[in-house]
């Protein structure tokens, strides 16, 4: 590689200066020779003669020329003219001053662009032992010299006695940046008064936990600072002899390191008589093999012995008998360059950073789901989230926060809820986790962590050296257990053996490694303990990544479990008709989540990886609609005899929501007479009250409402429960069961001045008005040429919005009190999208603090918010900013800051219900308080998703069954054949394929109407966009040793799908 | 002998570079490229030698270096360009086939490219990229 010095151009003794003119081609054109002859002329008749002037090769900035540079002084003077030159010798060779009108500056394009220092990568780091990585050339000395480089050295020969330079360190606070955070000055005192000598400095560069880089970089990047650091410490304990322990597998860093020590012999800065006085101090490079427990001290000094790298029992401590049994001080690679800069700045520099008890910076090499991986140095006690949110700038796109795990392979890993732990030794080892030597590894919610532990734990158990029989079994066997949970083969003990082995292996292991090796499995399981449990109860893996459990991650994340692959292949073959069966055998709503579902199947998609995610729910919405007309006939679940038993009973469902209606379409086909009683004049719940008609036209939600009927269901509307029936009434009348799934109406309140004005009204209800007519709303409903506040950022509330919009609305304005990247309802980002584009205004980090006016709505106050902590959602909370706030002239308000169920309903119902979201209380059978009564939906969860509410209506179906037939009450499976379909095409030929864009009514086309926006595909592109597909459920029958299906669609074979990824509503 | 032979030595070696390099950097330009392990893994050797032969190509006498990581490893390679001891520019995820431009628009030219480039350092500590 060809890289030069910034010191090859000197000035020569004996010249006070010189004048370099530009001797570029360009230049010549642009009268640069012509400029340095007058230049010369112009010197000589004024007898200027210890000036020289010459020319030079073309340095660049073209535009400026010609240039002329004024050495020694370094001044630039920039598009200089023959005529400018008597004036620019007199103002600089004369007077010694400056001729600014020809100073070159950056040009404004350059000071136009964003300052780094100001961007939260930069601005919240505070560089100590960074400092000259990236800034100066490893490879030269006098870069670092010319950074105060051995200055710190300098100074603690010169101006400080062994025992000074002792108290510096200890005065500094510095905690070993190893991992361990032992103080490094009481390291270096026990060493200094240990007897013995020679005596021995030893820098552990065996970095070897994966996803970390700190001490590698520092290395390649700044090797002197190292160095210099070792020299002090020998200098401090009284050694003549450092080694450096350094794995082979950093060659660069080792090729630095060689070249930095060479350097420093020659300059006398390492070697005998440092400096000219009477220290003498040099440095020895081990290369390791890449043993992991090399990195423990003791293991580290026997391999540097040529021995095996063991790690033995302490005490007696190196700083006593270490290397060749003589006193030893080991340090880390940042502890020597950390003690390097507090020579040279003070302690009490140092000091003034970070806490204390943990001063100065940390150094964290950040990896993983994260948009700036990369190394950062911050001062102890930052809050955690800062570094991953601030200076990491976030996970990827679309992407949620789940886990950071600190320390390593050894260390542990942190929630959601963490992210305010202040990041110090302290701190995070009371938050469960270690500093260790600062890797720091984001993960998603893609991460299992099961898998994240076993991760860790293969590493930790492959690295035991085997000397101590904790460590070498223990972690075999801790493996084992994992395994088995990660297979879907766990028992509620194994988390008990978990603990045991944990416990033996933390007590009676030799080393850290042995000690620690148990850390990730034990903070996974403290924070994430029911992501095991789901794993060993319903051999689910909610996040889709142990392999055997997840057939496809598509089917694996949608709450209905519906074989997206399957029906894919199906319409890639134009055989729509069976791909809908495939869809309805789990949800009976194509058409309606074809729509409005917000795919979660999409998120998960394997081929966004590789480009985009597969279209699944425009391929969805295209099988749907094709076959739109054609009567469905559901089929019959289970045998004849069943069914005939269950035709003599009867099974109320109340409520005609997704879940309802799910839940009754199941009992029906199972056999069962099924009546749901809906409250409002029309079934559907939120599908047809809720979701505007330009999502979702309501004559395709009541489409697909008839085929339930057709199968047997009973839908009375305009009942409701409390006033036209009661629970009681219906047991009492003979039916045998009662599914409550009332859904989630009641609004909630802002709870502020002026809510009762005349023109607030709550979402739901403004909703369903215009649901109810559109073209006739009751007057308070009417909002042609008003000014319209939406208070909420979900769904309701952007539905609200645009719908007031197409209600003929002058302005509308949303005011959400998070930032707009929080937005609950940015599951669905062209909803926003959609809402911008139609005129829209979004306002975020606002919140309503009063609604202004007399007997009806004129305004409303906003105050401002700032962003506080870390809430549990790793969303940053709202602040109010007390004195800021503003008014917002409006004529209309529509609050839509959530829902609940309705407590009076549940009253009359009689089941026991959650006081604060009155959420209706369920056991794991979905069962209330009350025999025979169960709940389903949002019911039960709080407003949630449609294919949400038909996941549970499937389960609660199953457990209504089991109830009726045996009094007995049963898991909610739900489960339905699989049915594996051959690729009928090749994959290679469509990798290259990208996900096409649906079409969309343009913006001008939607006004005052309620036509729906999304055009959706054709059938040449949809069946295209399947083929897109990876067929992950293909490759699960590999992994499970199942045959795959043949070109015809093989006999459908019987798998045990739970019905959903995480329990669903039980 | 080794260069420095008193501890005054290292003081006075400090003060000449540190002239040196200011009057350096004044007077030319200077394109520094990230070549830690990261950088280079990334491609910072293609990178540097694209650099080599645009700038032999326009006759330019820049100065072309190495320095160890910054820490944006994300963006690697990453480099920077200082010209007449101003700000540095950085341009992140540089490509071979982005060098060329670069040299004509931004080295020769004095224009930015500003689509490819992250931001500016100003010059007021430069070449200092550290807060420390």
């Amino acid at each position: 590689m060809t890289s030069r010095s910034l010191h090859e151009m000197t000035v020569e003794s004996g010249t006070a200066a010189r004048l370099l003119v530009c001797g570029g081609e360009r230049c010549q054109e642009a009268a640069g020779a012509r400029v340095a002859t007058t230049l010369s002329v112009e010197l000589a008749r004024r007898g200027l003669k210890r000036i020289e002037v010459s020319t030079r090769g073309c340095g660049g900035f073209c535009s400026a020329a010609p240039i002329v540079v004024v050495q020694p002084r370094g001044l630039v003077y920039a598009r200089v003219r023959p005529q400018d030159v008597p004036e620019l010798i007199d103002q600089t060779l004369v007077r010694d001053g400056v001729l600014e009108r020809l100073v070159w500056r950056d040009p404004p394009d350059v000071q136009s662009l964003v300052e780094l220092r100001d961007t939260p990568f930069f601005a919240k780091q505070h560089r100590i032992a960074l400092a000259n990585c990236g800034v100066i050339d490893p490879e030269s000395i006098e870069e670092y010299i010319a950074k105060d480089g051995y200055q710190g050295l300098r100074k603690a020969l010169v101006e400080m006695s062994a025992l000074d330079v002792i108290r510096e360190m200890k005065d500094s606070g510095l905690r070993g940046r190893g991992g361990a955070g032992f103080l490094t000055g009481a390291k270096w005192e026990f060493c200094r008064k240990a007897s013995g000598d020679p005596k021995y400095v030893v820098c552990n560069a065996d970095e070897g936990d994966p996803g970390a880089f700190m001490d590698r970089s520092i290395l390649e990047s700044d090797p002197h600072a190292v160095i210099e650091g070792m020299a002090i410490a020998g200098y401090a304990i009284g050694a003549k002899q450092g080694y450096i322990y350094c794995r082979e597998e950093y060659p660069l860093a080792i090729a630095r390191l060689l070249e930095a020590m060479e350097q420093a012999r020659e300059y006398g800065v390492l070697g005998e008589g440092i400096l000219g006085t009477g220290f003498s101090f040099d440095i020895a490079l081990k290369e390791g093999a890449g043993a992991f427990v090399c990195g423990e001290e003791t293991a580290l000094l026997a391999s540097i012995e040529g021995r095996r790298g063991e790690p033995r029992p302490r005490p007696p401590f190196p700083v006593v008998s270490g290397l060749w049994s003589q006193p030893t001080n080991i340090n880390n690679v940042k502890s020597y360059a950390m003690a390097a800069r507090i020579l040279l700045r003070g302690a009490k520099a140092f000091a003034s950073v970070g806490t204390p008890k943990s001063p100065g910076t940390a150094i964290f090499a950040l990896t993983g789901k994260i948009e700036n991986t990369g190394l950062v140095e911050v001062p102890m006690g930052i809050p955690l989230g800062d570094i991953v949110f601030d200076i990491g700038g976030g996970l990827p796109r679309g992407k949620h926060f789940k886990a950071v795990q600190t320390g390593g392979p050894l260390g542990g890993c942190l929630p959601a809820t963490s992210l305010n732990t202040p990041v110090d030794f302290d701190s995070l080892q009371e938050a469960g986790a270690v500093m260790g030597s600062g890797g720091m590894i984001v993960v998603d919610d893609d991460t299992c962590m099961v898998e994240f532990a076993r991760y860790f734990l293969t590493f930790a158990a492959a690295e035991s050296c085997g000397k101590c029989v904790p460590c070498r079994v223990g972690g075999q066997r801790l493996l084992e257990v994992l395994g088995r949970i990660g297979d879907g083969q766990g028992k509620r003990e194994d988390l008990e053996t978990i603990a045991y082995l944990s416990e033996h292996m933390t007590g009676s292991s030799l080393c850290g490694l042995g000690q620690r090796t148990a850390g990730p499995v034990l903070s996974a399981l403290r924070f994430f303990k029911q992501e095991f449990l789901t794993h060993i109860d319903h051999g689910i893996c909610p996040s889709g990544q142990c392999k055997k459990l997840v057939r496809a991650r598509c089917i694996n994340t949608c709450p209905a479990g519906v074989d997206t692959p399957a029906y894919l292949a199906l319409v890639a073959e134009g055989r729509f008709a069976e791909g809908l069966e495939i869809h309805r055998q789990r949800n009976p709503f194509p058409m309606i989540c074809g729509r409005a579902c917000p795919a979660f199947c999409e998120t998960k998609c394997r081929r966004a990886e590789i480009d985009e995610a597969i279209a699944i729910r425009q391929i969805k919405r295209f099988m749907a609609d094709h076959e739109h007309g054609e009567p469905w006939m559901a089929p019959p679940i289970g045998s004849p005899e069943e069914r005939a038993w269950a035709s003599k009973r009867k099974v109320a469902v109340v409520g005609a929501g997704p879940a309802g209606l799910t839940a009754g379409l199941r009992l029906a086909q199972m056999g069962y007479r099924v009546t749901v009683f809906e409250r409002l004049p029309t079934p559907g719940g939120m599908m047809t009250w809720a979701i505007p008609a330009y999502r979702l036209p309501r004559e395709l939600t009541f489409a697909e409402i008839d085929n339930i009927r057709h199968a047997g269901v009973e839908i009375r509307c305009n009942v409701e429960l409390g006033r036209d029936f009661t629970v009681d009434s219906l047991l009492g009348e003979g039916w045998s069961a009662v599914v409550l799934a009332i859904g989630a109406h009641k609004s909630r309140r802002m709870g502020i001045a002026g809510e009762r004005l005349a023109g607030v009204m709550n979402g739901l209800d403004f909703l369903r008005a215009v649901a109810d007519d559109p073209d006739h709303p009751a007057p308070e409903y009417d909002l042609r040429n008003k000014r319209v506040g939406v208070v909420g950022g979900g769904d309701v509330a952007i539905d609200s919005a645009r719908t007031a919009l197409r209600m003929g609305a002058r302005e509308v304005h949303v005011m959400y009190r998070r930032a707009g990247d929080d937005m609950p309802a940015t599951h669905l980002p062209e909803e926003i999208e959609g809402a911008l584009h139609e005129g829209v205004h979004i306002h975020t980090l606002v919140n309503p603090v009063e609604v202004l006016g007399k007997d009806r709505v004129t305004g409303v106050r906003l105050q401002r918010q700032g962003l506080g902590d870390f809430d549990g959602s790793a969303r940053r909370k709202p602040v109010a900013q007390e004195s800021d706030s503003y008014t917002l002239n409006l004529d209309a308000l529509i609050p839509a800051i959530g829902q609940t169920p309705d407590p009076a309903a549940l009253d009359a119902a009689g089941v026991k219900y959650d006081a604060r979201g009155a959420t209706v209380e369920v056991d794991e059978s979905m069962s209330t308080n009350r025999p025979g009564v169960f709940a389903a939906g949002d019911a039960v969860s709080g407003p949630a998703t449609i294919v949400q509410a038909v996941a549970a209506g499937n389960q609660v179906a199953v457990v209504v069954d089991q109830w009726v037939r045996t009094g007995q009450l049963a898991r909610p499976r739900f489960v339905t054949e699989r049915r594996d379909v051959a690729c009928g095409h090749r994959l290679e030929d469509f990798a290259e394929a990208h996900r096409p864009e649906s079409r969309r009514l343009p913006v001008d086309q939607r006004q005052c109407n309620f036509k729906e926006v999304e055009l959706g595909f054709d059938e040449r592109t949809a069946r295209f966009e399947a083929r897109r597909c990876l067929r992950c459920d293909l490759e699960w029958l590999d992994l499970m040793q199942l045959p795959r299906p043949t070109a015809a669609p093989a006999d459908a074979a019987t798998e045990e799908t739970p019905a959903t990824s995480q329990g669903g509503a039980a | 002998m080794p260069v420095l032979q008193a501890p005054d030595d290292l003081l006075n070696l400090r003060e000449e570079l540190r002239r040196r390099e200011a009057a350096f950097a004044r007077s030319t330009t200077i394109i520094t490229v990230g070549a830690g392990t990261c950088g280079i893994a990334a491609g910072a050797r293609e990178v540097l030698t694209a650099f080599e032969k645009s700038l032999a190509k326009h006759h330019i006498d820049a100065v072309l270096r190495t320095v160890g990581c910054i820490g944006f490893c994300a963006k690697e390679p990453l480099l920077d360009i200082r010209q007449g001891g101003g700000g540095q520019v950085f341009y992140g995820n540089v490509s071979p086939d982005m060098v060329e431009r670069i040299v004509v628009e931004h080295v020769m030219k004095g224009h930015v490219v500003r689509e490819w480039a992250l931001g500016r350092l100003g010059a007021d500590d430069a070449p200092d990229r550290s807060r420390a």
